[in-house]
C-alpha cells in the first residue's frame, strides 16, 4: 500500500541527522521500497496572497473578477470561475510565467496570461491540483489566514514527502509513528511518541459497547464526546492531511484520518442521536439485512458480514465502510468515536465480496486487512479525545474499551547462531542485541539462547526467522558475502519429452520457420470460426470467470485460431508466413485441472518464392501449397525419428477435404495437416491457398524411435525405372507401398521421377515414373536376382492396384 | 638405328615438346614420336624383334629409357600447359558476388524461447535441473500452500485469473491461472526429498491492466534449491552468478529487503538501468529510479517446509523467482512487452 509520509510530520516524532535521499536509500534498502521523493517545485511566481476584492465578471455571469494582494506593491486582477472564494481569504496566486500544473491535461506547463471574456487574467488563483497537491480542481485552495501575505509558497506550505510502497506484513508502518520507529532504528536516533489524553476509565453513562463475535472483532472501544462544535480543522493540520494526499472535510472527520495517518489505526465516528439504544455491538449480519452506505449505495449484507450495530439494525460494515445514516453532520454534537480491532482475513474477505478490496476500495478496510496491533485501540482512542478536545470543543464524557481475550505477547526463543545459519554472515551477539535494541525489541541472552519480544505494534515477528531478518535487514543486506553453492548434488532426472518439444523447436527454425509465441487465453468467438458451418473441432473450453477482456477469456483447446490470427495481422504488411508455435492446449477434466496437451501448430501462406520479399533474380514467383507443408511435417517427423502409425482419416474438420489429411491413434487424432477450408480462410481474411498442421506432441514422442544405424553399403547398387500406369483414382501411396512389400530386403528405395498423364496412358489413366534402388547386403546383385526382383514387383502391383507396366 | 640414335631422338622431341605453345601443338608432338601408327619411337620399337638375340636387350633399354623421357616431358609440359590456361581463364572470368544470393529461409526462435533457454543453460551450469509444471493450477498450490490463505493483504500483489471447468467446479477446491510459478516450489517438494535444486520457467496470469511493462499473461523463471546448510550468502551468490552470466560484470546488482509470506527472510535483486544507466530521472525503463527489479527471492519459510513434510530443523534453503521477459528486455533492450506477444514477424526476424 502507497503512503506518504510528509517529512515535517515525520520529523515531529524521530530525529533525523542525515539527508533525505540518504534516508530515503536506508528505508529502501531496509525493506521500506521508497517509491520516490516528491519535493517542493514551485518556482518564485508561486507566492501566498490576499482577495482584496471579489466583483462580477461584466460579461460573464459565472465568473468572478478578483482583486488580489501578493506583496508586490501593485495588486493583479485575475478571472476566476471558483466559487468559494471570499474577500480576505489567503490563497495561492502564480504570476504570468509560473509553472503549475495544467488542471486538464494533468501535466506541468507554463501560466501565459489570457483574456477570458474581454478581460485579461493578469495571473492565476490556485487549486490544490494545480498546486499537484490533490486532485481538487473545484475550488480555489483557501489558506491558513495567519500566513503573510506575497511570502514564496515553496517556503511556507513547501513539503518534501516520502512515497513508501508498504508490504502487508508491516502495519505497524501504516501510521507515521511506526515510519519514525524504523528511522530510529536505522539512524540510531530518538524516539517520541505523540501527545494523547489521559482517558478516565469509567464507563460513559450514555455508551455501551458489545462484542458478539470475538473472533471476528477481539476488541472493541469506544468514547462518548459531548459539546462537539463541527468546523473546519485547524490550517496546520488540513496541510499535512493535503501533504499526505488526504482531502479536508471537517474537525472531525479531520482528526480521525489524522490519527489514522500518524497511528496507523482507522477510527469511525457516529452521530450518537441517531444510534438507538445504548450500545455499539459488533455482530454478524442477519439474514436478508441491507444497509445504505457512505456511498450512498444499499447494500444487502452478505451473510456472516461482521457489522457494527445499535439496538435495532447495522450501521456500518465493521471496518469497510460506514453507514450513511449515522455520519457525522454539520449540526452534531455528541460523538460516539468507535475504534475497534478486527481479524483481517475476513476483512478482506468481506471486502473482496462486497468489491471494495485494493487501492480503489474502502481505505479502512485495506488497513485492517492487515494485521493492525489490538494494542493501537486504546493508544489512537486517546490520541482523537486530545485532539477533538483541542480542536472542536469536546469533552470526553468516558470511553468503554472491551478486550475479553488478550493476545498473549509474543517471545521468540532462539539461538544467536541461528543468524549466521541462515543469513550466512557472521554477527555477534553483541551487534544482535544492539540491532534489537534499536527495534525496541526487549532481548534477553543466556549463552547461546536468545529470547526476543517485539514491541507490541509489531505483529509480524513469531519465529526465529523473522528476528533473523530484523537483524539482518538492519545490519544490511549488502554485507551479505556471495557464495557457490557446495554440498550434495542433486541427482538430476531426464525430461525427455520437453527434450523432444526443443528438438522439434530447432528443427522447424531450421526449415525456415519463424517461431512465434500468442496468448494462450482468446477470445471465444474465434472459436466458432474454424469451420464452415461454425461447428467447434475441440472440446468446450475453460472459461476465465473474471477476464481483463472477452479477447481474453477462454483457455485455448486448439492452437488454430492464434496462429490464423498470427497469419492473417502479418500478411497485412508482407506477401509470405511461414510460422510456427509449440505450446500446450488446454482439454477440461471431470474434477481436475484440465490435461495441458503441448502442440505443435504450423501456417504457411502466401509466396513460397522468392524468400526476400519483391526479389526474383534467381528464383520464379511461387506461392506456397500443400506440398510445401507435407515436406515440412515428414521432414519433421525425419528429423524426430518419428515412426508414423495409426489411422489415416480423410475428413478434418476445418480444413479442405480434398486436400487435407488426418493420423489417429486409439481415437485419438495426433496429427491433422492440409489447405484450411478456403471458407474458412474467408473468414480470417486469408489467402484461399491457406496451410495449417496441428500435431501432438506426445503421441509424436511416444511413437519416435532411437536411429538403428549400419554401416554405409558395401556393394553397388541396380537401378531399375518403371513406368506404372493406373486408374486416376489410385493413389501414389499404394503403389509405392505395393513395391515396398514385393521389394523385400534387397529393395533399398523407391523414387518417384514423374507423373504422368496424357495420350499415351489412355483416358482416365495416369502413369508414375518410378526409381527402384536395388541392393543387397551380402554380395553384388547378378542380372537374373535382378530380374526377378522386378519380376516380383510389376507381378505384384498387376495384381493388387491393376497396373500396367511399361519399361 | 642404335642407342645413340635414339638418345638423339629423344632429345629432339624433348626440344619439340618444351617449345609447344599450346596443347593442339603438344598433341602434335606426341604422335609425332609416340603415335600407335608412325610415332618414332613405334617404329624403334617394332625393330626390337628383327634384331639379333644378343643386341635385343641393350637395344630394348634403350627404347625404354627414350619413351620415359619422352612421356614424362609431355606429362610434364601438359600439366604446365593446363595451369597456364586457368590461370588466364582466372584472370578473365569475373563473377558479381555483390549480387544477392539464392536465398534460405532463416527462421528463429522467439525471444521468449531463447530467454527460456538461457535461463535453463545458465542455472544448469550451477547443478539446477529445469522442471515444469500445470498453468492451470489449484488455488491451494498458488496461494494456501505458500502461506497466503483467502483473505490475506499479500493477495493483492498477485491479482488472480480465476478460471472454470466446463465439467463442473468444485466450490471447496477453486482453479485459476498460476499468477506465478511458485506453485512448483511445493509439487517439487512433495514429490522429492532433498537436496534439490532445481529451476522451473513456465506461463503465468495476472489479472491486471497491460502496459509497456506488464502482461497480464507472461512467463516466470522460479528457483529452488533445498539441503541441510544451504543460507543467504548462497542465494545471494546463486543470484550473482546468474547475473553476470546475463550481462557480464559491467552491469551493477543489488540486493535488498522485500517481502513475500512464502519466504523469510525475503529480498530483492534489481539491476541498474540499461537505458539510462541511473543517469535519467524522467526514465520510462526505470522509472527514473535507476533501478530494475528483476527477481524476489528468500529463505523458503518454515510453515512451507513443514506443509510438504520436511523437518526445518533439518532442511533449509531458498527460491527466487523472476519475469522471463523483464529478462529478455534486459537482454536486448527490447522497449515495450506486449511486442513479444504480438508475433509482428518484422519485430520478431531481428532477434
Ligand atoms: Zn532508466
Amino acid at each position: 500500500m502507497l503512503i506518504k509520509v510528509p517529512l515535517s510530520w515525520l520529523r515531529e516524532y524521530v530525529e533525523i541527522n542525515v539527508g533525505v535521499d540518504e534516508l530515503a536509500l536506508k528505508l529502501h534498502m531496509s525493506s521500506t521500497e521508497v517509491k520516490g521523493v516528491e519535493r517542493p517545485w514551485w518556482d518564485d511566481r508561486i507566492r501566498t496572497a490576499r482577495v482584496e476584492k471579489l466583483a462580477k465578471h461584466p460579461n460573464a455571469d459565472k465568473l468572478l473578477l478578483a482583486t488580489v494582494d501578493f506583496g508586490a506593491g501593485n495588486p493583479k486582477t485575475v478571472v476566476t470561475g471558483a466559487t468559494n472564494l471570499h474577500e480576505g481569504a489567503i490563497v495561492p496566486y502564480a504570476d504570468e510565467g509560473a509553472t503549475i500544473i495544467d488542471g486538464h491535461t494533468g501535466e506541468r506547463a507554463t501560466l501565459r496570461g489570457k483574456p477570458m471574456r474581454g478581460i485579461k487574467s493578469e495571473g492565476m488563483v490556485l487549486s490544490q491540483k494545480e498546486l499537484g497537491l490533490g486532485e481538487d480542481h473545484e475550488g480555489i485552495y483557501i489558506l491558513d489566514p495567519k500566513l503573510p501575505v506575497g511570502a514564496l509558497l515553496r517556503e511556507v506550505l513547501g513539503e518534501t514527502v516520502l512515497a513508501l510502497e508498504l508490504q502487508p506484513n508491516r502495519p505497524d508502518c501504516l501510521g507515521i509513528v511506526g515510519v519514525a520507529r524504523e528511522v530510529a532504528a536505522l539512524l540510531g536516533t530518538s524516539l517520541w511518541e505523540p501527545p494523547v489524553e489521559r482517558l478516565d476509565p469509567s464507563a460513559p453513562k450514555d455508551l455501551d459497547v458489545r462484542i458478539e463475535d470475538q473472533r471476528a472483532c477481539p476488541r472493541f472501544a469506544a468514547a462518548l464526546l459531548t459539546g462537539v462544535r463541527i468546523g473546519p480543522s485547524p490550517a496546520w493540520m488540513q496541510t499535512r492531511l493535503v501533504a499526505a494526499g488526504m482531502r479536508p472535510i471537517d474537525n472531525v472527520v479531520d482528526i480521525t484520518n489524522y490519527v489514522m495517518l500518524e497511528l496507523g489505526q482507522p477510527l469511525h465516528a457516529y452521530d450518537r442521536r441517531r444510534l438507538r439504544g445504548g450500545a455499539l455491538v459488533a455482530r454478524q449480519a442477519r439474514r436478508g439485512e441491507s444497509l445504505r452506505t457512505l456511498d450512498s449505495m444499499d447494500r444487502v449484507l452478505p451473510e456472516g458480514t461482521l457489522v457494527i450495530a445499535d439496538a435495532e439494525r447495522a450501521l456500518g460494515i465493521a471496518g469497510i465502510l460506514g453507514g450513511e445514516d449515522s455520519e457525522i453532520r454539520e449540526d452534531t454534537t455528541t460523538v460516539a468515536l468507535e475504534c475497534a480491532s478486527f481479524e483481517p482475513r475476513g476483512i478482506g474477505r468481506t471486502a473482496t465480496k462486497l468489491g471494495l478490496q485494493g487501492s480503489s476500495g474502502s481505505a479502512a478496510a485495506r488497513r485492517f486487512s492487515w494485521e493492525l496491533s489490538p494494542e493501537l485501540v486504546p493508544i489512537a482512542l486517546a490520541r482523537a479525545c486530545r485532539l477533538l478536545r483541542e480542536h472542536a470543543g469536546a469533552k470526553v464524557e468516558g470511553v468503554v474499551d472491551r478486550y475479553p481475550n488478550p493476545r498473549p505477547r509474543v517471545n521468540v526463543r532462539m539461538r544467536f547462531s541461528d543468524v549466521p545459519r541462515v543469513m550466512g554472515i557472521d554477527i555477534d551477539h553483541g551487534e544482535t542485541l544492539d540491532i534489537l535494541r534499536r527495534l525496541q525489541f526487549t532481548a534477553a541472552a543466556d549463552g547461546d539462547t536468545l529470547v526476543a519480544t517485539p514491541p507490541v505494534v509489531r505483529t509480524d515477528i513469531a519465529i526465529a526467522e523473522d528476528i533473523v531478518e530484523e537483524v539482518g535487514r538492519i545490519a544490511g543486506y549488502d554485507r551479505l558475502p556471495t557464495r557457490i553453492p557446495d554440498g550434495p548434488l542433486p541427482l538430476a532426472e531426464r525430461h525427455r519429452l520437453e527434450e523432444f518439444r526443443e528438438r522439434a523447436r530447432d528443427g522447424l527454425a531450421g526449415f525456415g520457420l519463424q517461431e512465434i509465441v500468442s496468448y494462450s487465453l482468446v477470445d471465444p468467438a474465434w472459436l466458432v470460426r474454424l469451420t464452415a458451418d461454425g461447428s467447434c473441432i475441440a472440446p468446450e473450453p475453460l472459461r476465465v470467470v473474471n477476464p481483463t477482456t472477452v479477447s481474453q477469456s477462454v483457455a485455448r483447446p486448439t492452437l488454430r485460431p492464434s496462429l490464423l490470427d498470427t497469419a492473417r495481422r502479418n500478411l497485412r504488411n508482407r506477401s509470405s508466413v511461414a510460422i510456427f508455435e509449440i505450446a500446450p492446449i488446454y482439454l477440461p477434466r471431470r474434477a481436475d485441472l484440465p490435461e495441458e496437451r503441448w502442440t505443435i501448430g504450423i501456417v504457411l501462406a502466401g509466396n513460397a518464392q522468392p524468400v526476400k520479399e519483391g526479389e526474383t533474380w534467381l528464383v520464379g514467383e511461387r506461392r506456397f501449397d500443400v506440398r510445401d507443408l507435407q515436406g515440412i511435417v515428414l521432414g519433421l517427423a525425419e528429423l524426430l525419428d518419428v515412426e508414423s502409425s495409426g489411422d489415416r482419416s480423410a475428413n478434418v474438420p476445418g480444413l479442405h477435404p480434398g486436400r487435407s489429411i488426418g493420423f489417429g491413434h486409439g481415437g485419438r487424432t495426433y496429427l491433422v495437416a492440409g489447405q484450411l477450408d478456403p471458407r474458412v480462410a474467408e473468414m480470417w481474411e486469408l489467402p484461399a491457398e491457406t496451410f495449417i498442421a496441428e500435431i501432438d506432441l506426445a503421441v509424436w514422442h511416444e511413437s519416435s524411435r532411437p536411429p538403428r544405424v549400419t554401416a554405409p553399403p558395401r556393394f553397388p547398387a541396380a537401378l531399375r525405372d518403371l513406368a506404372v500406369v493406373v486408374d486416376e483414382a489410385t493413389p501414389y501411396g499404394d503403389i509405392e507401398r505395393e513395391i515396398q512389400a514385393a521389394g523385400g530386403k534387397d529393395l533399398e528405395s523407391v523414387s518417384l521421377l514423374d507423373l504422368y498423364r496424357g495420350q499415351q496412358t489412355g483416358a482416365g489413366k495416369k502413369s508414375f515414373a518410378v526409381r527402384l534402388v536395388l541392393r543387397s547386403a551380402t554380395g553384388t546383385l547378378g542380372e537374373p536376382d535382378v530380374e526377378r526382383l522386378v519380376k516380383r514387383v510389376t507381378g505384384r502391383l498387376q495384381h493388387a492396384v491393376g497396373a500396367t507396366i511399361r519399361a | 638405328m642404335v642407342g645413340e640414335d635414339l638418345k638423339e631422338l629423344a632429345d629432339r622431341a624433348l626440344a619439340e615438346i618444351g617449345a609447344a605453345a599450346d596443347e593442339a601443338t603438344l598433341e602434335a608432338a606426341r604422335v609425332k614420336y609416340l603415335g600407335r601408327k608412325e610415332g618414332a619411337l613405334t617404329e624403334a620399337t617394332k625393330r626390337i624383334a628383327k634384331l639379333p638375340p644378343a643386341e635385343k636387350p641393350a637395344y630394348g633399354a634403350a627404347v625404354n629409357a627414350a619413351k620415359s623421357r619422352i612421356e614424362q616431358a609431355l606429362d610434364q609440359r601438359a600439366r604446365a600447359l593446363r595451369a597456364k590456361s586457368l590461370e588466364l581463364d582466372l584472370g578473365a572470368e569475373r563473377e558479381d558476388l555483390t549480387l544477392p544470393p539464392r536465398r534460405v529461409r532463416v527462421g528463429r526462435l522467439h525471444p521468449i524461447t531463447q530467454t527460456i533457454r538461457e535461463v535453463s543453460r545458465i542455472f544448469g551450469t550451477l547443478g539446477f535441473e529445469t522442471v515444469e509444471g500445470p498453468e492451470i493450477e489449484w488455488d491451494y498450490y498458488a496461494f494456501e500452500a505458500l502461506n497466503i490463505p483467502a483473505g490475506h493483504p499479500a493477495r493483492e500483489k498477485w491479482q488472480t485469473l480465476w478460471i472454470s471447468n466446463p465439467l463442473g467446479d468444485d466450490p471447496s477446491r477453486p482453479i485459476l491461472g498460476r499468477p506465478h510459478t511458485s506453485p512448483m516450489q511445493v509439487r517439487v517438494m512433495e514429490k522429492r526429498k532433498p537436496p534439490i535444486r532445481v529451476v522451473i520457467p513456465g506461463r503465468c496470469y495476472r489479472y491486471e491492466a497491460t502496459d509497456a511493462i506488464r502482461e497480464s499473461i507472461f512467463f516466470q523463471y522460479e528457483g529452488l534449491a533445498i539441503d541441510e546448510k544451504l543460507n543467504m550468502a548462497d542465494l545471494k551468490g546463486t543470484l550473482y552468478a546468474f547475473a553476470r552470466q546475463v550481462f557480464g560484470s559491467d552491469r551493477k546488482i543489488r540486493f535488498r529487503v522485500d517481502y513475500f509470506p512464502f519466504t523469510e527472510p525475503s529480498a530483492e535483486i534489481a539491476f541498474d538501468c540499461f537505458a539510462c544507466q541511473g543517469r535519467d530521472p524522467e526514465c520510462r525503463v526505470c522509472g527514473g529510479d535507476g533501478w530494475i527489479e528483476a527477481a524476489g527471492c528468500g529463505m523458503v519459510h518454515p510453515d512451507v517446509l513443514r506443509r510438504v513434510g520436511y523437518d526445518p530443523a533439518r532442511y533449509q534453503g531458498f527460491a527466487f523467482g523472476g519475469g522471463i521477459e523483464r529478462l529478455a528486455m534486459l537482454r536486448t533492450g527490447a522497449p515495450d512487452i506486449r511486442l513479444f506477444y504480438q508475433n509482428d514477424l518484422r519485430y520478431l526476424e531481428q532477434f
